[in-house]
C-alpha cells in the first residue's frame, strides 16, 4: 500500500471525530424507528484492498454465513468535490430476524416485506449519516436509489473481486448493537481510489481551521 | 481559586474543541485524558473537580467513568460532551449523576450556555 495514501493520525482522528458525530444522528434515528437504545461503538477507519473486501464484510457481520445487505452511491451534488463512495448496510442473518421480531411484524415475512424493511433501514442509516457527514465536510451530498445487493446470501456472493472497480479504498465502519437483543447492523463508507486522497485534503483542510 | 478542570476524550480534535469552546479569562488547571482509564485516574489524583466526558471511547466508555465516579464518592461536577443524541442516552448520564448534556460538536456558545445555567461562570 503506497504510504501516500494512509491517512496521518491527525486526518484519522479528525475523520473518526466527524463520523462519531454523523453516526450518533443517525443512530438516534434508528432508535427512534426500533424504540429501543442503541449502543453505538467507536468507528473504524482505514485504507483496505479490494481482496480484502469480503473477508471485511464477513468480519462486520462477526462471521455470520448468511447475509443481506443493501448499497447506495453518494457524491457531491455541486462543486468539484472527488469525495464519493458507497453507503453498505450489512445484516448478518440473524440479525435480520431479531429486527422483523423487533418491529412486530407476525408470522413469516415475504420476500417483498424483507426487501421493504432493508430498504427502509438501510434508508435510516445512510440519509442521516451522510448528511451528517457532508455537513461537517463541507459538501452538499446527493445519494442514488439503494438497491439490495443480497438477500439471505453467502458473504462471498455478494459481490467478486472483478466487480469491484476500485483497488484500495477508505473503509469506514459503524456498527450498531441493541442491548436487548443480539442484533447488529454495520454501515460500511466505502471511499475508493481518488476519493482517498480528495478525503485526505478536505480533512486537512479542516484541520487547519483548528 | 483556579478550578482543576478535566477534558476526557478519545479523539484528540475534540478535546481541542471543547479546549476552544471554553469561556475566556477563566481560572482553571487543565487536564487532558484519551479514554475513560486515564480519565478516572486524573479524578483519583483531584485533576478533575469539574469534567467534560465523551461517552463512546475505548479501554472504559463515559458512562463506566461516571459510575466509578459515583461509587468512589468523588465531587467532580461532569457535563457530557457526546454525539449519541439519543433521549435515552440523557436521560441514563443525568441518572449516573452528570450534570447536563451538550451534543457535539461543541461550540462556545453550548458550552458557556450550559456552564451559565448552573452559575459556574
Amino acid at each position: 500500500m503506497s504510504s501516500a495514501q494512509v491517512l496521518s493520525e491527525d486526518q484519522r482522528d479528525c475523520m473518526q471525530e466527524i463520523v462519531n458525530v454523523a453516526m450518533g444522528q443517525a443512530g438516534d434515528n434508528l432508535a427512534r424507528y426500533l424504540e429501543t437504545f442503541i449502543h453505538l461503538s467507536v468507528p473504524k477507519i482505514r485504507l483496505v484492498n479490494s481482496c480484502e473486501f469480503i473477508p471485511e464484510i464477513s468480519r462486520l457481520v462477526d462471521g455470520a454465513e448468511y447475509i443481506s445487505a443493501v448499497r447506495q452511491g453518494f457524491y457531491p451534488v455541486q462543486g468539484t468535490s472527488q469525495i464519493r463512495g458507497e453507503a453498505i448496510v450489512v445484516f448478518g442473518d440473524s440479525s435480520f430476524h431479531d429486527l422483523a421480531d423487533l418491529l412486530a411484524y407476525e408470522g413469516e415475512l415475504s420476500a417483498q416485506d424483507e426487501v421493504e424493511l432493508l430498504l427502509e433501514v438501510s434508508n435510516i442509516l445512510n440519509s442521516a449519516c451522510l448528511s451528517g457527514l457532508g455537513e461537517q465536510m463541507e459538501i452538499d451530498l446527493g445519494f442514488s436509489p439503494p438497491s439490495v445487493i443480497g438477500q439471505h446470501v453467502r458473504v462471498e456472493s455478494i459481490v467478486t473481486e472483478e466487480e469491484l472497480s476500485w483497488s484500495k479504498a477508505l473503509f469506514v465502519e459503524i456498527k450498531y448493537t441493541l442491548e436487548s437483543k443480539s442484533f447488529n447492523c454495520s454501515l460500511l463508507l466505502m471511499m475508493p481510489g481518488v476519493a482517498i486522497q480528495a478525503v485526505k485534503e478536505k480533512l486537512d483542510h479542516l484541520l487547519d481551521g483548528f | 481559586m483556579t478550578i482543576p478542570l478535566l477534558i476526557c476524550d478519545d479523539s484528540n480534535m475534540a478535546r481541542k474543541q471543547v479546549n476552544r469552546s471554553l469561556p475566556e479569562g477563566w481560572d482553571i488547571d487543565i487536564t487532558f485524558a484519551a479514554n475513560g482509564l486515564e480519565g478516572i485516574e486524573a479524578i483519583r489524583k483531584g485533576k478533575g473537580e469539574m469534567v467534560f466526558l465523551d461517552l463512546t471511547m475505548p479501554e472504559m466508555d463515559g458512562y463506566e467513568v461516571l459510575k466509578l465516579v459515583k461509587e468512589e464518592s468523588h465531587k467532580s461536577v461532569i457535563i457530557v460532551i457526546s454525539a449519541d443524541i439519543q433521549p435515552e442516552a440523557r436521560e441514563r448520564v443525568i441518572g449516573l449523576g452528570a450534570l447536563d448534556f451538550i451534543k457535539k460538536p461543541v461550540n462556545p456558545e453550548k458550552l458557556s450556555g450550559v456552564l451559565s445555567k448552573y452559575g459556574l461562570l
